[in-house]
């Protein structure tokens, strides 16, 4: 029977497709110091970025597993490789890059959407970058987007090193530190003064051997008065045994700039997601996340804005599907510092299935941060009984000068419009499937039109078969 | 011999760093005078209030209450905790089918004093309990509601207020927990903060599996009036059942603007304005316990009339 649809269908294999593994170099699992050692020299790491890494596990080692949000007892670093290299170099053609590869990246659609509307695009696979690429009328103006490791020792190493896990240190929390020790791969970003980039960058991170762990890292730094639109899109084949992926983004907003982070994330459903997130916003400066969790079996995700400086903002707008096997723990956290701050989270969670969404969010005002703003406001779809959603917002307010506004709601889809829909010709699943939509379009409206399609049809595709 | 021991948990831990996961005192349950009394709301009938006074105790106290409020019964106790040693008062509720139980306290501890508060009620089928908690004083105060909605139709408000003044502290823990189809938990919260006062409030509607049709609802409004004051709040819906509503509001700051027009246009001044406002929760409360007696306790010790009243 022909589907009603609002999004063009699309096909769902393209994420779980698995390449047969061909990889020039994957380590023996666990994590020892022999195999941190290892990783730090097939990578040839100046000396400090050894030592950092060497510290990095000795702080994983010290540092308890969180003991709340979702159970992690699923994890077994002894059985996660942490490092594998595929069978390429990183090139700046397509065409150089292998086939079996390409396909992948074509499968998801990347060369199309970098000739179509991106002004950059890096491809990560497995624990290395393949792909990476600024046009040329972008560099021109001086914006460097390369893979971290070849600016961490050539012009731009003074720089990365001077902001490098400054703003996620391996003490912030375990997984933290387990990145610091064994990371690899990774963009950095630098906007000079002044430049607005006007159509964004994207960086594609694709997990395709078993058992193993990806810890790229980004590092974005947007210079006074300049703008960017960065997009982070990522997905994996779906395994029996567990994969890990612990990536760090750092993003410093200088005084006047503005970033807008994206990411639509459909890592497979035998993923651990452990992410880490942070931004530090001076003067004047304006951080945006919008972000969409639709795969992974765990997720913690939590992305973190520091409003230094006075007349810094944040936006966070979210949307959480969890289905199936899928315990989704996202949100956001921020820290007012700055006079004039103001902060705005707007989150939409669905459970279905038997999926467990929880929304977590902290917001701290500090004594200084007079004449602070906030507000934050999340509302959650349960679609059976046999799910679980939770809100666990948390505020912590230390000025009287601060105005702090907070709204949930949980519920369920309303009958009369499903009925509504029904008595307009729309089968039940579509019905459900278009009142979701429209529940998570606090997300898609914000995303380029492409991204917003995609997050919508995996919408669909997630409500497929949830009638009966 | 005094421990450390860990109170007014939340139901389920967040981040560690926010230190809202519970709370930390000293306390030493072996050395404390216990005290334990039985109350019995009979079958049909409209009981006499019942008054609690846990004033003037020496050294540790823990007393316990247990009420049981039978079939269709209807009783309202008037609790008042005061004093300057330790105070731990425990109040076991419940009710059955129909009953109707109204909890009015005062938690009142004097600077040197320290008021623990527990509540713990089972609801029945279609039983209504109201709890009213007024928190005042110079005395660190610890108060931890569970109220489980277990019969089908009960019914759980829960209206407090309080004003924090000087370095005290307050935390308030409260959890709604509906087991029953079409059960409904009310809870409002209001209160100011002066000086260099504390508070915490972690409040959680937990819906239950099998709760369907159930309507929880938490509302906080916190006004901040001291330059040292800490606010912090968790409010928490958890649910794992389909047909329920869910929804948690709070609004914390100064005065707004608005509010400030109202008064300067009737020529109060912003003090002025702010004692009323830090007043008016608690006076709100007072009348809302409809008992001339509990009213007079309540305005005695901690004067109420503002400076426009006289």
């Amino acid at each position: 029977m022909k589907e009603k649809s609002q999004v063009m269908d699309i096909d769902r294999s393209i994420y779980d497709i698995k390449d047969v593994e061909n990889d020039a170099y994957r380590i023996k699992s666990g994590l020892t110091p022999e195999i941190i050692e290892k990783i730090s020299k097939e990578k040839n790491d100046p000396i400090w970025m050894q030592q950092f890494r060497l510290q990095s596990l000795q702080i994983y080692n010290e540092i308890p597993t969180p003991d709340w949000g979702p159970s992690l007892e699923g994890l077994d670093m002894d059985n996660i490789a942490t490092y594998v290299r595929p069978n390429t170099k990183m090139q700046n053609n397509w065409k150089n890059v292998p086939q079996d590869i390409k396909n992948t990246f074509e499968r998801l659609g990347i060369p199309q959407a970098e000739r179509k509307s991106l002004a950059g695009v890096g491809a990560q696979y497995d624990s290395e970058l393949v792909y990476h690429n600024v046009r040329s009328e972008v560099a021109q103006e001086g914006v460097v987007y390369m893979d971290i490791e070849s600016a961490m020792k050539g012009e731009y190493a003074d720089m990365v090193r001077k902001y490098f896990m400054k703003l996620v240190t391996p003490r912030d929390h375990k997984f933290a530190a387990l990145h610091g020790a064994v990371w690899s791969g990774g963009s950095f970003v630098y906007v000079p003064k002044g430049v607005q980039l006007s159509i964004p960058l994207q960086s594609y991170f694709r997990l395709n051997a078993k058992g193993a762990g990806q810890f790229e890292h980004t590092l974005i730094i947007v210079d006074e008065g300049a703008s960017l639109h960065f997009i982070e899109g990522c997905s994996a084949p779906k395994y029996n045994v567990a994969n890990l992926h612990a990536g760090c983004v750092e993003l410093y907003v200088k005084k006047n700039a503005r970033l807008r982070y994206s990411t639509i994330e459909n890592w497979s459903k035998n993923m651990y997601n452990l992410n880490t997130k942070r931004a530090l916003v001076e003067e004047g400066g304006t951080i945006e996340w919008v972000s969409g969790s639709f795969g992974s079996h765990i997720g913690c995700l939590y992305p973190m804005s520091i409003l230094k400086g006075d007349n810094s903002k944040m936006e966070f707008t979210g949307v959480t599907f969890a289905g199936s096997g899928q315990n989704l723990d996202t949100g956001a956290k921020v820290v007012h510092v700055g006079k004039n701050t103001s902060s705005f989270m707007n989150t939409r969670s669905i459970s279905k299935s038997g999926g467990i969404s929880t929304f977590r969010s902290s917001v701290v005002v500090e004594k200084s941060a007079k004449n602070a703003k906030s507000s934050v406001s999340c509302q959650s779809l349960m679609l059976d009984s046999e799910s679980r959603s939770d809100t666990i917002p948390a505020m912590d307010i230390r000025t009287k000068d601060a105005a702090i506004g907070h709204e949930a709601k949980i519920g369920s889809i309303s009958g009369d419009a499903v009925f509504y829909l029904m008595s307009r010709g729309m089968t039940e699943e579509d019905a459900r499937a278009l009142i979701v939509s429209g529940f998570a379009d606090n997300v898609s409206k914000e995303l380029p039109v492409e991204y917003a399609v995609e997050m919508n049809n995996l919408i669909r595709l997630e409500m497929k078969g949830s009638i009966g | 011999m005094t421990k450390n021991i860990l109170i007014d948990k939340l139901p389920t831990k967040t981040w560690n760093f926010l230190k809202v996961n519970s709370a930390e005192i000293q306390w030493d349950s072996e050395g404390a005078v216990k005290t334990e009394e039985n109350i019995c709301f009979k079958s049909g009938e409209k009981a006499e209030p019942v008054r609690l006074d846990n004033s003037g105790a020496e050294g540790y106290t823990e007393r316990v209450v247990n009420v049981t409020a039978q079939k269709a019964s209807k009783g309202v106790i008037f609790e008042i905790c005061r004093g300057d040693k330790p105070l731990l008062s425990r109040v076991n509720i419940d009710l059955d089918d129909g009953a109707e139980v109204k909890l009015v306290m005062l938690l009142e501890p004097s600077e040197s004093g320290l008021v623990r508060h527990e509540v713990r009620a089972e609801c029945g089928a279609n039983s209504h309990i109201h709890i009213m908690t007024i928190m005042i004083g110079g005395g660190d105060i610890y108060s931890d509601d569970n109220v489980t909605l277990r019969g089908d139709g009960a019914r759980f408000d829960a209206d407090t207020a309080y004003l924090g003044r000087n370095s005290q502290t307050i935390d308030y823990n409260i959890v709604a927990a509906h087991f029953g189809k079409k059960t409904e938990s009310l809870i409002t919260v209001n209160g100011a903060l002066t000086d260099s006062a504390k508070k915490v409030f972690r409040g959680t509607i937990d819906f239950k599996k099998g709760s369907a049709d159930s309507v929880g609802s938490e509302n906080e409004t916190v006004l901040m009036l001291g330059d040292d004051v800490v606010n912090k709040t968790v409010p928490l819906i958890l649910c794992a059942e389909e047909n329920v509503e869910g929804t948690h509001g709070a609004t914390i700051g100064e005065l707004d603007a608005d509010t400030m027009f109202y008064f300067e246009s009737r020529g109060i001044d912003r003090e002025t304005a702010e004692k009323i406002m830090a007043y008016a929760a608690v006076e709100r409360l007072i009348h809302m316990a409809e008992d001339g007696e509990f009213a007079a306790e309540a305005e005695k010790t901690m004067g109420l009339k503002t400076d426009t009243e006289e």
